[in-house]
């Protein structure tokens, strides 16, 4: 058997659509075909334990990955990150919404996250690549196998630069096949395959089967967490701890109350995720950079809710400490007093705006 | 037992035993004790959903929920949908095997397709007469909204 180039895994979803079901296998099949690829599939993600069978293997893994999963990217890779399976974030040339205004709204978010130093600075991750491609943005495999060909095709390129090709590698560059051309189709690949299988060194379908039951627990986005303490302060649950070199961390997963988002609606830098809630800002999703820019919408005419994001945390706050018998406590007084202490400087961060849209050039 | 009664939703006869009570959101309660009942899906809810593929409930015995309390999702085949309780209440159980595989809410909607048990002050259940009128008016709502989404 041929070293793995790349290691694609499709993570299996909690509905049992037959539609979603035939996604992932159609993707897992038809990725085993692409030269120097291994195929791992996995039940979901999230409801895994750490020292199940899954993550141990996917730890076991050091080069580069595709992750197919049905959650938002972003929530993929913290939920890996939580479980010991560390990389890059790999970029995705697969996303829901290609418009224009993507690459600025990273130019913008990229020049305001100067301003604080990130856990990532301070605690870079291994420097290998992991792809996360969120299975919710097609409904056919072909365009995934489109983009794990590619991601498929960079990691052999490196591979072979930095001089350790694998005989899978040197014939797929040697004997092109085209099989690795983006857009084709679903019946070029069994006549492709069929041609030189055992040079092709199709590396199959591993599937590992754990029966985890649903769990509910944040993960972090240390790209954007500047390790403040707000979470640690607020969550009266015990969730959240700091390991060894003071860096926060979701020590007790499982202390955290089923459905209850609070703690991501107080982070600062809205670096907190809840992969299965049902609002995509707290889901992971990828358009969201809520945290670095400022809302204006108000000044522009948007109805006051009535409610601002700290308020309806301190309210999912209370409900849960109540069902679990505990008093409500509402909204603490230290961060009434840091709120009101960031209230009073509306201006610095509107300066902030202001220059931020000048340095675009517009 | 007492015979079923029938609800016609287009062609589709659904039939509701009346061996219980039914909640205006769509629910069976059968008695399982003092105060205490047992709740699932109406086959007027399961007809609207159809095939179910994933149903997540966010309650645990012991929890104390109030009337209209988010206590979950449904997905289907051809909707999904936020779940709420149908009246306050402590929840005593919570079929965990039907989070694990939701068929049987298609199978077995009236038996193994039960969801929760409350302790529960059941006096505004509905007969299932009564949960009959109710669907006359409510079926008419469901219509517009399922023509609404479609055409939008």
């Amino acid at each position: 058997m041929h070293k793995a180039r790349l290691t694609v895994v499709v993570s299996q979803g909690q509905s049992r659509s037959p539609d979603k079901r035939q996604l992932e296998t159609d993707i897992a099949e038809r990725s085993a075909q692409i030269p120097g690829v291994q195929v791992l599939v996995v039940p979901h993600l999230y409801d895994l334990a750490r020292d199940g069978e899954t993550y141990q293997q996917l730890r076991g893994i050091d080069g580069d990955l595709v992750v197919c999963a049905w959650l938002f990217d972003r929530a993929t890779h913290w939920v890996l990150d939580r479980h010991g399976v560390r990389g890059q974030v790999g970029q995705v040339h697969l996303s829901e919404l290609s418009d224009a205004d993507d690459e600025e709204d990273a130019e913008v978010a990229a020049a305001a996250a100067e301003t604080a130093e990130r856990v990532v600075d301070s605690q870079p991750r291994p420097a290998r690549h992991i792809y996360c491609l969120d299975l919710r943005v097609r409904t056919q495999a072909d365009e995934f196998i489109g983009e794990i060909t590619r991601i498929a095709e960079c990691a052999a390129a490196q591979g072979w630069l930095a001089g350790d090709a694998s005989l899978a590698a040197v014939t797929g560059f040697s004997m092109p096949t085209n099989t690795t051309y983006v857009g084709r189709t679903t019946a070029a690949v069994p006549e492709a395959v069929s041609v030189e299988p055992t040079l092709l060194g199709t590396l199959g379908v591993t599937t590992i089967a754990e029966h985890p039951t649903r769990r509910w627990y944040p993960v972090i986005d240390f790209s954007r967490c500047t390790n403040c303490m707000e979470c640690i302060d607020f969550c009266l649950f015990g969730v959240y701890g700091i390991d060894n070199v003071e860096t926060i961390l979701v020590e007790q997963p499982d202390n955290c109350r089923k459905g209850c988002p609070a703690c991501s609606r107080v982070c600062p830098q809205n670096a907190i995720i809840f992969p299965q809630h049902k609002t995509p800002a707290i889901a992971g999703a990828p358009m969201d950079t809520g945290g670095f820019k400022i809302d204006l919408s108000k000044l522009f005419g948007a109805p006051d809710e009535g409610a601002d994001a700290i308020e309806v945390a301190a309210r999912e706050r209370d409900e849960q400490l109540l069902l679990a018998g505990r008093q409500a406590v509402g909204i603490p007084t230290e961060l009434s007093a840091r709120l009101a202490k960031q209230a009073e400087q509306p201006r610095d961060d509107l300066d902030k705006l202001i220059d931020q849209l000048d340095s675009l050039e517009l | 037992m007492s015979a079923d009664r029938v609800f016609m939703m287009g062609n589709y006869e659904a039939s509701f035993p009346g061996d219980r009570l039914y909640a205006k959101n769509h629910m069976w309660a059968m008695a399982t004790g003092e105060q205490r009942y047992r709740f699932g899906l109406s086959a007027y809810a399961v007809r609207l959903l159809q095939d179910v593929y994933f149903l997540d409930l966010t309650i645990q015995p012991g929890m104390q929920v109030s009337s209209k309390h988010e206590i979950g999702s449904i997905e289907s085949k051809k909707a999904e949908s936020s779940l709420y309780t149908p009246m306050a209440g402590v929840v005593t159980d919570v079929n965990d095997a039907l989070i694990n595989d939701p068929t049987a809410i298609n199978l077995d909607k009236y038996g193994a397709g039960w969801m929760f048990e409350l302790q529960a002050d059941g006096t505004q259940l509905l007969t299932p007469e009564a949960y009959i009128e109710h669907l006359v008016a409510a079926w008419e709502v469901a219509q517009r909204t399922i023509k609404g989404q479609v055409n939008a």
